[in-house]
C-alpha cells in the first residue's frame, strides 16, 4: 500500500474499538493448508492472543483467493480487511494495542530476517523437492477442486513457486540441504534465545509470535520425513520456548475442544 | 434465343417478344397468348456449368429442388430460394443465377439450362481492429477460413489484446450436408469481463460443443460447456460478500434451448411471436458448480391500426442449487438496466451488500410497449424508417427463494416488492442486429438497495425487455 493509502487506514481503524466478531481466515485445516502457511496463520493467532484480541477462526477453501494480497491469513475486523503480519501488527498499533514499542528496529530487522528465511526454507522443502510436491503438497493444495482444475491450479502455484526460488537462488536446494540450513537457523536462534522466557525482554512481542509459529509448525507437522522436527527438538530452549507459548496462550483450548473446537491447531506438543 | 436473368424475383413481365421468341419453337398446340397469364410450359429442366472448388454434393442439394420445378415461373422461383440457399452457406460472395433455353448436342427441345454463377470468398479473411472504450484500449485480430474442408465449415479465430484484458475464442462450425439447419459448433475461448455492479472480475475459460437442429416448427440446441471461472474482486472496497466468493471453480454443464420464432424480424418486428426456453443442469458431468437452472422468453407483437405495433414480452427464470454448496454469484440472475426494467442502473435491482449487487436465484420481469412512428414522419421512406417512437410500461422483480417451502410461498415472494417502471422514448434500429434507445423513464415501486436512474436513460443492445 502507498503511504497516503497506510495512513488512511490507519486513521480509520483507530476510530473504532476491536469488536467481538473479528475473523481470520485461512485455508481448510484438515486436508488443505500448507506448512508455510500454517505458520504464518498460527504466529497471527499467537499475536493476536498475546494483545488480548479475541479472533474467529474460520477455514474457507477459497481463503488465498479472497485474500487481498493473496496470502493467507487474513483478518477481517469490522469493514477492513488485512492480511499477513506485518501489515496486521500496524494495524493493532492503530488501534492501540502494541507489543514491541521497547525494541530498536535493528532487533526487530534481525528476527524479521531470520523468519522470512526460515519460510522461503518451508516453502523451498515443500514444493521444489519433487517427492515432496508429488506426494504431499501438490494433493494437499487442490484438494477441494474438482479434476481438470485440481492439476492446474497445482502446477501453477508450483511453477510460481519454483520460479520465486530460483529467483533467490533456492531452487537447486536438494532435502537435505534444507534440513542443514534450518538447524543452523534454529541454532542460531537457540543462542539468541538463551535462557529468557522470550526473545526480547520478559513481555512477548509479534517476533515471538512469529518464531512461535514457525517452530510449532514445524514441530507438528511431518513431511515425507520427521527429519525436520527432530532437528528442532535437539534445541532444548526453542522445544520449551513453543511449550511456554502454547500452554499460556492456547491453553483455553483444552477446555473447549470438546464443545467443538473454532480454534485451529493441530496435534499439540503435549 | 431469348434469355432472362433471374437475380431476384421481380415481377414478371407480362408481355413481351422475350416469352414470344419461344412460343415458335415449340409445337404445343396451345396458341392463346392472354397477357395476364403464363405462355411457357417447358417439363425439363437441366443444369449446367457446376464448377466449384468444393464437393459437388453439398450443392446439389442446395439446388435439388430446380429440378421440380415444372414451367418457368417455377423455375424462377425455385432458382431464387436456391441462390437464397446457397448464400446462406456462408461460401459464397456473390451468386447469379442465368436461365436460358437448352442449347448443344444433348438440348432438351423444351429444356432450360439455369446457370449458377458465384463467386466465393477467399480461403482465408482478416481483420485487424482497434477499439478503445470504458477507459480500455485494445487490439482485435480476426482470422476466417469460411470454407475449410469443402462442405462449407467454417473455422473463426478471434484474438483481442487489451491494456487491461486478453481474450480469445477459436470456433469450428460444421452444417449437415443438405440440411443447413442441421449443424454443430466447437467452440474454444477465453473471456474476461468486468462487472462494476458487483465490484466483481470473471474469467472464463473454456470449450463447448453445440448441436442444433430442426424439430418441426421449433429449433433445438443442445449443448455441453466446460468452463474454468476466476473471480476475484475488482477493486479494494468491494464488499465482503463478493470478496467471499473470490477463486477458482469449474462448471461443467449440459443445456438445451428450444426456440420457435415466427416474428418477421429480430429487432421491432412487426407481428409474429417468439418463445424460447433454455435449461441447464451443471453438476452431473464433472465440476464444481451443481446447479439447474431454468429460463424462458416469451415475445408477442401486433399490429394496430396507423402503422403502430403493440408488443408485449415476458421474461423468468429460476435456478435451483443441487447439493449443499450455495450458488456462485456467476450462475445468478441479474435485473434493471436500459435493456431490461427502464429505470433503474444497470443490474442493479434486487439483492445487495454494501453497494454491490449479488444477484438472485428467481426473477421475472414484463413489459408493453407502443411502437409508433415518429411523429409528422420526417424522413418517410428513407432514414425516419428506422426510428420509431416508443411508450412502454416494465416490471419485474428479483429475488432469493427459500426452496424449503412450497411454489405458493415462491409466488408470494416474487409477487411482493414489484419494481416497475413506465416512459416514452425512441429507438433507432441498427440493420438487423441491435437497437439503441433513449427513454424517459420514472422508476416506481423502489425498494432501498436499489440503485435507479430516472429521467433520460440511454440504452443499446441486443436484447431488450
Amino acid at each position: 500500500m502507498s503511504l497516503a493509502a497506510e495512513a488512511f487506514v490507519s486513521q480509520i481503524a483507530a476510530a473504532e474499538p476491536w469488536p467481538q466478531n473479528a475473523t481470520l481466515y485461512q485455508p481448510l485445516r484438515e486436508d488443505q493448508i500448507l506448512l508455510s502457511d500454517c505458520a504464518s496463520s498460527l504466529a497471527v493467532q499467537a499475536y493476536l492472543r498475546m494483545c488480548g484480541l479475541p479472533v474467529r477462526v474460520c477455514c474457507r477453501a477459497n481463503a488465498e483467493y479472497m485474500s487481498p494480497s493473496g496470502k493467507v491469513p487474513f483478518i477481517h475486523v469490522g469493514n477492513q480487511v488485512v492480511s499477513e503480519l506485518g501489515p496486521i501488527v500496524q494495524f493493532t498499533k492503530a488501534k492501540g494495542h502494541s507489543l514491541s514499542d521497547g525494541l530498536d528496529d535493528v532487533q526487530r530487522a534481525e528476527m524479521k530476517a531470520y523468519m522470512e528465511l526460515v519460510n522461503n526454507m518451508l516453502l523451498t522443502a515443500e514444493w521444489c523437492d519433487d517427492t515432496t510436491a508429488s506426494e504431499i503438497t501438490r494433493q494437499r493444495y487442490s484438494s477441494p477442486y474438482s479434476w481438470p482444475l485440481n492439476h492446474i491450479l497445482a502446477y501453477q502455484k508450483q511453477w510460481e513457486v519454483r520460479r520465486k526460488m530460483n529467483a533467490i537462488g533456492w531452487a537447486g536446494k536438494g532435502l537435505e540441504q534444507v534440513y542443514e540450513d534450518v538447524s543452523q537457523c534454529c541454532q542460531a536462534l537457540s543462542q539468541r534465545l538463551g535462557t529468557q522466557p522470550f526473545f526480547f525482554n520478559k513481555q512477548p512481542t509479534e517476533l515471538d509470535a512469529l518464531v512461535f509459529g514457525h517452530l510449532f509448525t514445524i514441530l507438528t507437522t511431518r513431511l515425507t520425513t520427521d527429519e525436520l522436527s527432530e532437528r528442532i527438538k535437539s534445541c532444548s530452549n526453542l522445544l520449551s520456548f513453543c511449550r511456554r507459548i502454547e500452554q499460556t496462550y492456547f491453553e483455553e483450548d483444552k477446555d473447549s475442544q470438546s464443545a467443538g473446537s473454532q480454534y485451529s491447531r493441530g496435534p499439540s506438543l503435549f | 434465343m431469348g434469355t432472362v436473368h433471374a437475380r431476384s424475383l421481380d415481377p414478371l413481365p407480362m408481355q413481351g417478344p422475350e416469352l414470344g421468341v419461344q412460343a415458335d419453337d415449340m409445337d404445343l398446340g396451345e396458341p392463346e397468348h392472354e397477357p395476364q397469364q403464363e405462355v411457357l410450359e417447358n417439363k425439363d429442366v437441366r443444369c449446367f456449368s457446376l464448377s466449384f472448388q468444393n464437393s459437388e454434393d453439398i450443392l446439389t442439394y442446395e439446388i435439388a429442388d430446380v429440378f421440380q420445378a415444372k414451367n418457368l415461373i417455377d423455375v424462377m422461383k425455385k432458382s431464387h430460394d436456391a441462390r437464397q440457399r446457397l448464400l446462406r452457406l456462408g461460401i459464397f460472395r456473390q451468386v447469379e443465377v442465368v436461365i436460358d433455353t437448352s442449347e448443344g448436342e444433348d438440348a432438351l427441345p423444351n429444356g432450360l439450362d439455369v446457370t449458377f454463377e458465384v463467386k466465393e470468398l477467399r480461403r482465408l479473411t482478416g481483420s485487424y481492429n482497434t477499439m478503445v472504450g470504458n477507459n480500455e484500449g485494445s487490439m482485435v485480430l480476426g482470422l476466417k477460413l469460411p470454407n475449410i474442408f469443402g462442405r462449407a465449415e467454417k473455422l473463426t479465430f478471434q484474438f483481442s489484446y487489451g491494456t487491461k484484458e486478453t481474450s480469445y475464442g477459436l470456433s469450428f462450425f460444421k452444417p449437415q450436408a443438405g440440411h443447413f439447419e442441421r449443424n454443430f459448433s466447437v467452440n474454444i475461448y477465453k473471456v474476461t469481463g468486468q462487472f462494476p455492479w458487483s465490484s466483481l472480475r470473471e474469467t472464463d475459460r473454456g470449450i463447448s460443443t453445440e448441436f442444433s437442429f430442426p424439430i418441426w416448427k421449433t429449433n433445438h440446441t443442445v449443448k455441453w460447456e466446460g468452463v474454468w471461472r476466476e473471480l476475484s474482486c475488482l477493486a479494494r472496497t468491494a464488499s465482503f460478500a463478493v470478496r467471499e466468493e473470490s477463486g477458482h471453480s469449474l462448471k461443467s454443464s449440459l443445456s438445451h434451448a428450444m426456440v420457435i420464432d415466427t416474428r418477421n424480424s429480430a429487432i421491432l418486428p412487426k407481428k409474429g411471436a417468439l418463445l424460447k426456453v433454455n435449461q441447464e443442469l451443471a453438476g452431473y458431468t464433472g465440476g464444481d458448480a451443481s446447479f439447474l437452472k431454468e429460463d424462458f422468453e416469451i415475445q408477442v407483437n401486433r399490429r394496430l391500426f396507423w402503422d403502430s405495433v403493440l408488443s408485449a414480452s415476458l421474461w423468468g427464470g429460476m435456478l435451483l442449487p443441487i447439493g449443499d454448496k450455495p450458488t456462485s454469484i456467476a450462475d445468478r440472475f441479474y435485473l434493471g438496466g436500459p435493456t431490461s426494467v427502464r429505470g433503474f442502473s444497470m443490474y442493479s435491482i434486487g439483492p445487495q451488500s454494501e453497494g454491490d449487487y449479488l444477484g438472485g436465484e428467481a426473477y421475472w420481469a414484463g413489459g408493453i410497449h407502443l411502437y409508433t412512428p415518429l411523429p409528422f414522419r420526417p424522413g418517410r421512406g428513407g432514414f425516419g424508417d428506422l426510428f420509431r417512437t416508443h411508450f412502454f410500461l416494465n416490471a419485474g422483480n428479483l429475488c432469493n427463494l427459500n426452496y424449503g417451502e412450497g411454489p405458493r410461498a415462491h409466488l408470494s415472494r416474487l409477487a411482493e416488492c414489484i419494481r416497475w417502471s413506465y416512459g416514452a422514448g425512441i429507438v433507432l434500429r441498427l440493420g438487423n442486429i441491435a437497437r439503441l434507445e433513449l427513454n424517459y423513464c420514472i422508476p416506481m415501486g423502489v425498494q432501498s438497495g436499489d440503485r435507479i436512474c430516472d429521467g433520460v436513460q440511454f440504452g443499446a443492445g441486443i436484447r431488450f425487455l
